[in-house]
C-alpha cells in the first residue's frame, strides 16, 4: 500500500476497541474495492464461456440436446461459409482500418496546427455520435439498388455509365460495408489521433525544419515514430470493434449476396438465432473467443502496458 | 519563381479547401438523411433520386401516432441512465484501488477488466441469451440495463483510472493527516477531484449504451424493451417495404442531444475513447 492511514492515527499499538470499530482491514481494503468490478465481469464472461463450451459439445435441436462430442467442431472445420465468414471479416476489417487509418492522419495532420481545430473537431465528429443501425440504414438507402443516389451522382459525373448493383455484386457489397465504416468511424481515429499530435512536442519538429528537413522527413522520421504508442491503441480499439462487426452486415446486407459479407458475428448469429443450431454456433464462439482472448492478451501486454503505467 | 509569402497563401487555400471536402463528406449524408426524415414516402425510393423534397412534418406526426417511440424512449433512458450509475458505482472504487494501491495481482485485475472490452459481443450472445432466460429477465429493459453495463465497465474504470492517477498524492496525506479515513478520501476528496474524467466515463459509456444493437436485438423483442437503436430497424413492416424517413427522423431525435453532450466534453473525448491512454 502506498499510504498506511492507521499509522497517522492510531498512537501506539492499536487498541481492541479501534480493531472492532474499523470494518475492514487496510491489507484487504483494495480487494473489497475491486471486487464487485471484477465478480461482475467475471459473471458476464466467464459463465457464458464456460456455458458455450458445453453447449458446444451438443446438438441442440427442438429443445433438445444430443451429445455430439467434436461433432461441432469437426463440422465448422469443413464447413465453407464458416471460413469464408473468417475471410470477409479479415477483409473487410482489414481494408477498413487501412483506409480509417491514412484519412484520420491525413485529416488531423491538416488540421492540428489550425486556428480553428476546435470547430472542425466538432464537425468532423458528427458521424460517430449517429446511431449505427440508423447508419447502416442510411447507407443502405444511399446504394439502394435502382434508386441509389450514390449511382445518379456517378452517373452525372460521368464515373459509371450503368447503374451500378452495390448488393448484387461481390467486390461492391463488401465496399459498401468499407465505405459505410470508414464514415461513421474515421472520426474516431481522428479524435485520438488530433490529440496525439497535439500533445507533441513541437520542438524537435521545428528543429528538423530548421535543418532544412521537407515535411515527409519530418512525417516519417519524427512525428510518426512520436506517435507509436498512439497508433498502437486508437488501431487495437478499431481494430477490436471493426472484427466484431454485425449492425450494418444485419441491417445493409444480411451477408449477401451469397455470403461474401456474412461476419463471423453474423455467421454465429444466423446459425444460433435464425437457424437454431446453438451447438454449433456455440462451437463457432467457443473458437472466436480463444481467439480474441489471446489476442487481447498480447495486444495488452505490448500496447496498454507501457502507456498506462 | 514563386515567392515564398505567395506560395504559403497558396499552402494555406489548399488546405482549407481539402478540410471543407472531409467537412462535406461528413455532413452531407447527414443533411440528405434529414431531408429524407422530411419527406413524403412517395419521394423515397424513386428513380432518378429526389435530392430536394417537398418538405412535410407529416412523417413526425406518422412517428408518434402509429409508432412505440416514447416507449423506445423510456426503454433507452432506463437502460444507458442505468446502466451508467451501475458503472459508476463498480468502476469508481476499482479504480480507485487501481490508481492508488499497491497490492498483489492488481496488474492482473486491471488488465483482466480491460481485457473485457475485447470481446466479441456475438461470441458471448448465446449464453447471455440463456442467462437471462433463467433469470427471467429477458426482454425487459432491465437486462439490458445489466448488459450495457457489463460491455462498459472495462471503459468506465480505465477513464477513471487515468484521471485518478494525475491527483497529487500529497492531497491525500494531507487529508489523512487530518484523520480522514479511505472511504471519506474517496468519497470527499477523489470523486470530486476526478470529475471531468467520471463525466467523460459516464459519457463515453451512454454513448455506446445508446448505440448497442446486437444484444439489444437479441434480448429484446417487443416496444416493452427494445431501445431507439433497435426500435429504428423495427420499420421494416410488411408489404410497405423499409420506412425510411421515419427511420431518418428517429435516428435525428437522439443525435441533437448526443451533439450537444459531446460538445461539451470535447476536451476530454479523446483521452475517453482511448480508454484514458492518450491525453487530450
Amino acid at each position: 500500500m502506498s499510504i498506511d492511514a492507521d499509522s497517522t492515527v492510531a498512537v501506539g499499538p492499536v487498541s481492541g476497541r479501534r480493531r472492532a470499530v474499523r470494518l475492514v482491514s487496510p491489507r484487504l481494503l483494495p480487494y473489497l474495492l475491486i471486487a464487485p468490478a471484477v465478480i461482475y465481469l467475471l459473471g458476464i464472461t466467464l459463465y457464458p464461456f464456460i456455458y458455450a463450451v458445453r453447449t458446444s459439445l451438443y446438438d441442440v435441436s427442438a429443445g433438445m440436446e444430443f451429445w455430439v462430442g467434436w461433432g461441432n467442431y469437426a463440422r465448422l472445420l469443413t464447413d465453407q461459409t464458416f471460413w469464408q465468414s473468417l475471410l470477409n471479416t479479415v477483409l473487410i476489417a482489414g481494408v477498413s482500418l487501412a483506409v480509417e487509418t491514412t484519412l484520420a492522419m491525413g485529416v488531423a495532420l491538416l488540421v492540428y496546427n489550425d486556428r480553428w481545430v476546435r470547430g472542425w473537431r466538432m464537425l468532423y465528429l458528427a458521424p460517430m455520435l449517429f446511431m449505427p443501425s440508423a447508419v447502416a440504414f442510411m447507407w443502405k438507402l444511399m446504394f439502394f439498388p435502382g434508386t441509389s443516389i450514390i449511382n445518379d451522382l456517378l452517373i452525372h459525373a460521368g464515373l459509371v455509365s450503368d447503374q451500378l448493383n452495390w448488393f448484387g455484386n461481390t467486390v461492391l457489397a463488401r465496399g459498401t460495408m468499407v465505405v459505410a465504416d470508414v464514415w461513421e468511424w474515421t472520426p474516431f481515429l481522428f479524435v485520438i489521433f488530433l490529440a496525439g499530435l497535439q500533445g507533441m512536442d513541437e520542438e524537435i519538429e521545428e528543429a528538423a525544419k530548421l535543418d532544412g528537413a521537407r515535411w515527409y522527413h519530418t512525417f516519417w522520421l519524427i512525428t510518426l515514430p512520436m506517435m507509436r504508442p498512439v497508433l498502437a491503441i486508437a488501431l487495437t480499439l478499431r481494430g477490436i470493434d471493426l472484427v466484431t462487426m454485425f449492425t450494418k452486415v444485419s441491417i445493409m446486407t444480411n451477408g449477401g449476396p451469397a455470403g461474401y459479407t456474412e461476419t463471423v458475428s453474423y455467421f454465429i448469429y444466423r446459425n444460433g438465432f435464425k437457424q437454431f443450431d446453438q451447438g454449433y454456433a456455440a462451437a463457432a464462439s467457443v473458437i472466436v473467443l480463444i481467439f480474441t482472448v489471446i489476442a487481447a492478451m498480447t495486444i495488452i501486454k505490448r500496447f496498454f502496458r507501457t502507456a498506462t503505467l | 519563381m514563386m515567392s515564398r509569402t505567395r506560395r504559403r497563401q497558396l499552402n494555406r487555400a489548399g488546405r482549407a479547401v481539402l478540410l471543407c471536402l472531409w467537412a462535406a463528406f461528413c455532413l452531407l449524408p447527414i443533411l440528405w438523411f434529414l431531408t429524407v426524415a422530411f419527406r413524403a414516402r412517395t419521394e423515397i425510393g424513386v428513380s432518378p433520386p429526389v435530392y430536394w423534397p417537398h418538405f412535410t412534418l407529416k412523417p413526425w406526426h406518422e412517428l408518434w401516432n402509429a409508432w412505440p417511440v416514447g416507449d423506445y424512449l423510456r426503454n433507452t433512458g432506463i437502460a444507458v441512465i442505468g446502466s451508467v450509475l451501475l458503472d459508476l458505482v463498480l468502476g469508481i472504487p476499482a479504480a480507485y484501488a487501481l490508481s492508488r494501491f499497491r497490492f498483489r495481482l492488481r496488474d492482473d485485475l486491471g488488465f483482466y477488466i480491460l481485457s473485457t472490452r475485447m470481446i466479441v459481443p456475438a461470441a458471448v450472445a448465446i449464453p447471455i441469451f440463456a442467462l437471462f432466460k433463467n433469470m427471467s429477465l429477458l426482454d425487459t429493459p432491465w437486462a439490458l440495463m445489466l448488459i450495457f453495463a457489463a460491455i462498459n465497465l472495462s471503459i468506465v474504470t480505465w477513464i477513471i483510472r487515468a484521471y485518478m492517477m494525475e491527483i497529487p498524492v500529497e492531497i491525500e496525506h494531507a487529508a489523512m493527516t487530518d484523520g480522514a479515513g479511505r472511504m471519506t478520501i474517496l468519497f470527499q476528496l477523489m470523486v470530486p477531484l476526478a470529475m471531468p474524467g467520471i463525466v467523460t466515463a459516464a459519457t463515453i459509456a451512454m454513448i455506446f449504451g445508446v448505440n448497442e444493437f446486437l444484444f439489444t436485438l437479441l434480448i429484446s423483442y417487443t416496444p416493452s424493451a427494445q431501445t431507439m437503436s433497435v426500435g429504428l430497424a423495427m420499420f421494416t413492416g410488411g408489404s410497405s417495404g423499409i420506412i425510411f424517413n421515419l427511420i431518418a427522423l428517429m435516428s435525428f431525435i437522439l443525435f441533437v442531444p448526443l451533439c450537444i453532450i459531446v460538445f461539451m466534453i470535447q476536451g476530454h473525448l479523446s483521452r475517453g475513447l482511448s480508454m484514458g491512454a492518450v491525453k487530450g
